[in-house]
């Protein structure tokens, strides 16, 4: 079609109102505001790419939709990324493909049947345009200055070294600038806290969050923590592209999500753990654990225990002794498309639960596997003690 | 005058019909539309070309169709006939073409869902005469007036009025063993490979090189991208811009290269400038062009003292004739003398962009 700039704009932001809804209903229902942040970068770089095809596309075919959608998500995910919206990235890219396929429908089969005249007057919509626009843009303010409103205050941690331990109990967001140090770790007991950008060296745990809901992880460096690197009890955190090198303690986890079965899952995502008794463990709880690395545990890698519901899915496990990853006390787990390279016997311990296997299920659990490459191992997968594992 | 119906369109092509089945959509039932034309089946001219030429497929795309919404287009109720996604896939490359039978069985359809024959007369409507509140057509008044006429007639070259081995390509015609094609446009180029297919050697006169694109005009001068720009030149850069675009065309593509190739490389096909006693020659030259070739036009030219320029009739960018066009009345050109309004008024888009302004004008008038 050959659309006048005016025709860009109407159509595009009448294509936005829905997916501007969905994003409210979305962020309501999670609680969380990046879907109308997520749907607001959308409509801005859509709204400029417009005027930049207005100026270099006479004529746009039917073909180009999908190429040009694609240099658009690059922009709008570059976007997410520079402002820090926390935007899951398969959930982002999941939003803007189903908003531009609800947009594809609109653009050549609604507002054509519709619209008598909306391909001639390259897709202007006439007063309903300018209506859908206002309203489009109306609600866009009126729900992101809501969205403003109800952000926690940002806290700017200087570069440097703070000493802790830093008690975060109100909601917040601790963003540190290049360089910021807290000695001593950090405690969150309040709902809807992030950290982000921070490294923490020493205290008990690194970072301690106890019963707190909607708290976030990001980016966060942790070491020389005696007990865990990060530990979360009754609380549902998201940790993301965390650094967690070696715990000093003999018992010392990387991270430690227990006791909040009953609450909404905990996420870890990318993050790195380095050394500790257990790298990634959970009791009592549901989580997601993907695409993490962890290297050099001492007792098991990847830890879903004590009734825990889990998915397990793209980690790397590497270099640690006895067992990679653990499905134990009757927890459910799906382990998927995970590699698990090297994981030594442990003689010393004379458990043969722990003679180096990829894979263990214990004790009445039920794991569910698929896709997992294991090498460098004893055995690829083992169930004792009345647990199953069964292939997807 | 004593008023008869709401609506009257002169012409009864496929023009008319566009119109015909958009005031029908607006909510004019077939009681308040008149219809002039000389053959009930809106398609019955058209058809006769491309008989003529043996055309195949339509050089429009999915939306060259008649009905008034332009979706569902002609390639999503092929994909749906058909049972087969390969019309859309098609269409979102630009390289559907719908067939000349699927064309016409949408006409007729069409013709038979919208009521057009309950509103179809069988008149020659000599004469527009703009009265109080509307316009007399041979006898009886309609407020509302869309003249589409069609083309004013085939146009053979003065040399060849009198030749007896010339035809034109729209009339029906076989191909005889040596035959000169004079032209360069979507006829012509039908005519090379249809004559090359019949065995016989094909010499193209031609005056210049035909310019090679998908439609009759860049796309964008069928949407208000392109058209703003339009309305807003003066008579002189439009009468320009429109001998301009007028020049012959044809699309790219296999199809057409091919066999023309494959003969010249036969020693089957040529170029020449100039007539060189061929046996038969096809006449691919189009239609007259102007108002005054169309007596309608010109009598309503001539009576009413209308602005024109060049060979055009001055018409609003609604293809609405500003001196004879009101809050009570209105006089709409669609069809190749609408191009003042819209440069490629010959085209399905062109009839429809003709009858949605005048579909506009009726309903304001209506609703006050």
């Amino acid at each position: 079609m050959s659309f006048t700039l005016r025709g860009r704009f109407e159509s595009r932001l009448g294509a936005a109102l829905a997916p501007l809804l969905a994003a409210f209903g979305l962020a309501a229902a999670i609680t969380e505001w990046w879907p109308l942040a997520l749907a607001g970068a959308m409509i801005g770089v859509g709204l400029l790419f417009d005027v930049a095809y207005d100026r270099w596309l006479d004529y746009q075919p039917g073909w180009a939709a999908l190429p040009l959608a694609l240099v658009e998500l690059g922009a709008v995910m570059g976007v997410v990324y520079a402002l820090g919206i926390a935007a899951p990235l398969d959930a982002a890219v999941a939003f803007f493909a189903g908003s531009w396929l609800f947009g594809q429908v609109l653009v050549h089969g609604v507002f054509p049947y519709t619209r008598l005249s909306y391909g001639e007057d390259g897709g202007e919509l006439g007063r309903a345009g300018v209506a859908l626009a206002v309203v489009v843009l109306a609600a866009f303010a009126f729900l992101g200055g809501v969205a403003l409103a109800m952000q926690p205050p940002t806290v700017r941690l200087a570069s440097g070294i703070h000493q802790g331990p830093l008690l975060l109990d109100h909601a917040q967001r601790l963003v540190g600038e290049p360089g910021a140090v807290v000695r001593g770790g950090i405690r969150i007991t309040a709902d809807n806290v992030t950290v982000r950008n921070v490294t923490v060296v020493g205290g008990d745990s690194g970072i301690e969050v106890d019963n707190a809901r909607n708290v976030t992880l990001e980016r966060v460096r942790i070491s020389g923590a005696v007990l865990d690197g990060i530990h979360v009890r009754r609380s549902t955190v998201k940790i993301r592209d965390c650094l967690i090198h070696s715990p000093a303690g003999s018992y010392a986890q990387g991270i430690d999500i227990s006791f909040g079965f009953d609450l909404a899952p905990s996420l870890v995502e990318g993050c790195t753990v380095i050394g500790g008794r257990e790298g990634i463990v959970t009791h009592f709880a549901m989580a997601r654990v993907a695409d993490n690395r962890v290297v050099g545990t001492t007792l098991r890698a990847l830890t879903l225990t004590e009734m825990s519901m889990a998915i397990v899915e793209g980690n790397h496990v590497e270099d640690s002794l006895g067992v990679g990853i653990y499905c134990g006390d009757y927890s459910e787990c799906e382990i998927d498309d995970n590699s698990v390279r090297n994981i030594r016997p442990d003689q010393a311990s004379g458990d043969k639960t722990r003679m180096g296997y990829g894979i263990v299920a214990h004790s009445g659990a039920a794991a569910v596997i698929s896709g997992n490459d294991v090498s460098g191992v004893s055995a690829s997968a083992r169930a004792f003690l009345g647990a199953r594992i069964s292939a997807e | 005058m004593s008023r008869a119906q709401e609506c009257a369109i002169v012409g009864g092509g496929l023009a008319g019909f566009c119109a015909y089945a958009t005031l029908r959509l607006g909510g004019l039932a077939p009681a308040e539309i008149a219809v002039f034309g000389t053959d009930p089946d809106p398609a019955a001219q058209w058809r006769r070309r491309a008989a003529a030429i043996r055309q195949r497929r339509m050089r429009s795309e999915s939306d060259g169709h008649c009905a008034p919404r332009s979706f569902p287009g002609l390639a999503v109720r092929a994909a749906r006939r058909r049972r087969s996604p390969l019309p859309l896939v098609q269409s979102v490359f630009d390289l559907y073409h719908p067939t000349v039978e699927e064309f016409l069985a949408h006409v007729e359809e069409l013709r038979m869902r919208s009521g057009w024959d309950d509103s179809f007369r069988r008149r020659t409507v000599k004469r527009i005469r703009a009265g109080d509140g509307g316009f007399e057509l041979d006898g009886a008044a309609y407020p509302h007036v869309l003249v589409a006429t069609g083309h004013p007639g085939l146009r053979l070259p003065d040399e060849l009025a009198a030749d007896r081995r010339a035809i034109h390509a729209y009339e029906p015609h076989e191909y005889a063993a040596e035959v000169e094609v004079v032209g360069a446009g979507m006829a012509a180029a039908t005519e090379w490979v249809n004559a090359l297919a019949a065995g016989s050697s094909v010499i193209s006169v031609r005056r210049r090189e035909p310019e090679r694109r998908p439609l009759n005009l860049p796309r964008q001068f069928f949407t208000r991208r392109g058209l703003a720009a339009f309305h807003r030149s003066g008579p002189a850069a439009r009468v320009d811009f429109l001998g301009r675009w007028s020049a012959p065309s044809y699309p790219r593509g296999r199809a057409w290269d091919e066999p023309v190739e494959r003969a010249r490389r036969e020693g089957r096909f040529r170029i020449a400038a100039a007539l060189n006693g061929a046996e038969q020659v096809i006449c691919a030259t189009g239609f007259k062009r102007g108002y005054r070739e169309d007596a309608l036009l010109a009598a309503l030219v001539h009576d009413h003292a209308l602005e024109t320029a060049g060979t055009w009739i001055v018409l609003g960018s609604d293809s609405t004739v500003p001196a004879l066009t009101d809050t009570e009345r209105t006089l709409s050109v669609a069809g190749v003398s609408g191009q003042w309004a819209f440069p490629a008024a010959d085209t399905l888009m062109g009839a429809k962009y003709a009858a949605r302004g005048f579909l506009r004008r009726v309903q304001a008038c209506r609703s006050r």
